[in-house]
């Protein structure tokens, strides 16, 4: 095995157009990092490093792009220095079901410097690159994000298998009704009480409730008298969803607070926002009492810090191994986030 | 089906009237305005067109005064209509459901437009909107 190091890259909300979408979000309970994480510890690679970047589409702050993106590579660079021959990269731009073992195969039968795998004429955001592309010298340097994959000659890994881009909210929610029907390998995390139907442990439903079919309702949430849930539609885990409020072909985030008597469809909300998928407008619900966000408690909160990554350390810092993560999956926040080591 | 045909032709006058909706205010102004919307309304016997264009996004007090017009012309041959002026408004306008009681309109020149329609549309306002907002979402 020649790859030493696996680099993740997690996109900020900011790399895709809509702003309240990030892909650190959960999707029926899963996060697309973990089953990133997964594909790569089959590989056999014993860590791997983590990093996000500022983008440019934030709003706020006018981000240079180059800066982000340098310091991105400076990264990469140093770990060219420390010996590293090859890296297998992974921005998160979408849910692949791919056989990273048959991704490395063909970069080394290819003996391409840089390879990166597409779904017809997209990119799928996985790409594996030689330490040659990150020589200074080199003139593809620097020049793209895969440097290289786009000149003629180097052949790209055509992924023929379940890839969904998960760029907005509205491919988000595509990815949910897939799983949601079987169309994809990821399922709910739950257990399923009926055909298409998966409720987490501790959901709490009121009798009356109606829920409709394929339908994910996460765990320990509260679903009040007269609420109607589904068809397609996704509570994530600690919800509370008020009096006669529908949620159709939509996704409620964790933590979410839904005033009664709503019409949620084809939207996304998270906390106080919801994202409309048809416009791609996106409302603030405070203001007018119709959702808001439900303050975690410390406790949960460090539980799902916890999940699914045990180990990690700095780049260029010495290992720690009970550090805490502050990795936020529900967060919107676009700030640069240092290389963290994962040991898996 | 006949009766409510009548009934909404009874009802369609030249020229209905449009008023701006009140800013969210606790000022006595504001209150004033708000009041001034309503009795407008009660005293109405044309078409109403409210237009909440220069609202940039509707709070809780809007929320209720918006659902006071709704009541207040509830039973009555008075034609609520309401212009989002942007998608913002729409959506908020969706979510609460206050667009499966009253026409929702992007402009004001389109719910004048729609005032002007048929008798057979305007007998079924909900699903002549909903048509109209699908053809300008095909055309643009």
């Amino acid at each position: 095995m020649t790859i030493q190091e696996t680099q993740l890259r997690v996109p900020p909300v900011s790399e895709n157009p809509r702003p309240l979408y990030s892909s650190r979000m959960p999707i029926l309970g899963n996060d697309v990092l973990h089953s990133w994480t997964e594909r790569v510890r089959k590989l056999g690679v014993q860590s791997l490093w983590l990093t996000s970047a500022p983008d440019r589409d934030t709003n706020n702050d006018k981000i240079n792009t180059n800066e982000a993106e340098s310091t991105i590579w400076s990264g990469l660079r140093r770990f060219a220095r420390q010996g590293v021959e090859r890296f297998l990269m992974i921005t998160l731009k979408s849910y692949a079901e791919m056989d990273l073992a048959d991704l490395v195969r063909f970069h080394c039968e290819n003996r391409n410097p840089v390879t990166e795998a597409r779904d017809g004429r997209r990119q799928l955001g996985v790409c594996l690159l030689d330490h040659s592309v990150l020589d200074p010298s080199n003139a593809d340097h620097g020049k793209h994000e895969f440097p290289g994959a786009n000149d003629a000659g180097r052949v790209p890994y055509q992924f023929r298998g379940y890839a969904k881009r998960i760029l907005s909210a509205k491919e988000r929610q595509e990815l949910v009704g897939d799983a949601l029907t079987g169309a994809c390998a990821m399922r709910p995390f739950g257990k399923q009480i009926r055909e298409q139907v998966w409720i987490g442990e501790g959901v709490d439903l009121a009798e009356s409730v109606r829920v409709i079919g394929p339908t994910y309702i996460g765990e320990h949430t509260v679903v009040r008298a007269g609420v109607t849930i589904g068809p397609f539609a996704s509570v994530e885990r600690d919800c509370v969803v008020d009096c006669g409020t529908t949620v159709e072909r939509s996704t409620v985030l964790p933590y979410t607070y839904l005033a009664p008597g709503l019409l949620i469809r084809n939207g996304l909300v998270d906390g106080r926002y919801l994202e409309d998928l048809a416009g791609g407008a996106v409302v603030d619900l405070e203001p007018a009492g119709l959702g808001s966000r439900i303050e975690r408690p410390e406790s949960r909160r460090q539980a799902v810090r916890d999940t699914h990554i045990p180990r990690h350390d700095f780049l260029g810092a010495p290992a720690r191994a009970n550090a805490t993560l502050t990795w936020d999956f529900a967060s919107t926040s676009t700030a640069t986030q240092p290389w963290l080591r994962v040991q898996l | 089906m006949k009766n409510d045909t009548a009934r909404v032709s009874a009802n369609v006058l030249p020229f209905p009237s449009i008023l701006p909706f009140p800013a969210a205010s606790n000022t006595p102004v504001g209150r004033a305005l708000r009041r001034d919307l309503l009795n407008t309304l009660r005293a109405s016997r044309s078409a109403v067109i409210v237009d909440l264009s220069d609202r940039a996004t509707l709070n809780h007090d809007d929320i209720g005064l918006l659902l006071e017009c709704v009541a207040e012309v509830a039973g009555r041959d008075t034609q609520l209509l309401f212009v989002a002026g942007s998608r913002v408004n729409r959506v908020i306008l969706e979510v609460t459901r206050i667009s499966s009681l009253v026409p929702v309109f992007n402009s004001a020149k389109e719910a004048m437009a729609y005032q002007n329609s048929p008798e057979e549309v305007l007998a079924y306002p909900q699903i002549a909107a909903e048509r109209l907002a699908d053809k300008q979402r095909w055309s643009a």
